[in-house]
């Protein structure tokens, strides 16, 4: 496997952040963002339910395999140098729950959470500034 | 008689730890090449320079710390101090020894990780699968 397709929210800050976290790091497998719900999005998966794809994070693979939620997290820490090991780790039959349960609180308060984000994360921008 | 037993001792150091560089280097060598073949996926080749580049750091060191440590700062001049000399010297030579033999070990099963790690599966299987349009 080359690369994989990020489906996002483009409107949440959080995930803005996250996105750029992602780029910086060193990978495995290539990391393609595409906002979720855009024309792009639609001319390449035409028959995806992308409705489903604005409320949890989606990766894509070149064959066509679909991750959602979840799973689409584990798949960009599995793509990068240096977190895949975690991957397999939070993957593990003892951890996932635990994992799926953290995972999808940050999703449904992601809004909430952008000032964390902002304190965590600091994009390009802010990097170039300080 | 003094300078006789200073340098039989010296002698004997050097013998025993070359001895015991090489053996250890040669074992480190024979046994570390199956490793780094797997490491490698196959590629005899580069398992087999890194295998030779690995060993050669190993002799580096460890000659460098017996060359080092070669000097005895007291009067050596019976059977009795150049013995209890040697065992120190010796001693410490080994323990450099086994050191860097578990250093060595945690090289390899570090490659060895990273290589497996590279080939990993992805750790869970998708939900569903989707047209893809090619452009």
């Amino acid at each position: 496997m080359k690369e994989m397709l990020v489906l996002y929210d483009p409107n949440c800050g959080l995930c803005c952040r996250v996105k750029d976290w992602l780029l910086g790091q060193r990978k495995y497998v290539d990391l393609l963002f595409v906002p979720a719900n855009s024309e792009e999005a639609w001319y390449r998966f035409p028959q995806l339910n992308h409705a489903r794809t604005l409320a949890e994070l989606t990766v894509i693979t070149e064959r066509g395999a679909v991750y959602r939620g979840p799973k689409a997290w584990l798949m960009c820490l599995w793509a990068l140098g240096d977190y895949r090991a975690w991957s397999f780790r939070l993957a593990s039959p003892e951890l996932l729950p635990t994992a799926k349960q953290v995972i999808g609180m940050i999703s449904q308060n992601r809004t909430k959470l952008e000032g964390v984000g902002k304190m965590l994360l600091k994009t390009d921008e802010k990097r170039a500034k300080t | 008689m003094n300078t006789n037993w200073i340098v039989t001792t010296y002698l004997v150091y050097l013998a025993i730890s070359i001895v015991l560089t090489i053996w250890v280097a040669r074992t480190l060598h024979k046994n570390g090449r199956v490793f780094l073949v797997d490491v490698f996926h196959g590629n005899e080749q580069l398992a087999d320079s890194v295998n030779h580049l690995l060993v050669v750091g190993f002799y580096l060191i460890n000659l460098g710390y017996v060359s080092l440590a070669l000097q005895i700062g007291y009067r050596v001049d019976t059977s009795q101090t150049s013995i209890e000399a040697l065992s120190y010297k010796v001693g410490m030579v080994l323990l450099v020894l086994g050191g860097m033999h578990f250093v060595n070990l945690y090289v390899f099963s570090r490659m060895r990780r990273r290589s497996t790690l590279y080939d990993a599966p992805p750790p869970v299987a998708p939900d569903e699968f989707t047209a893809v349009r090619e452009h």
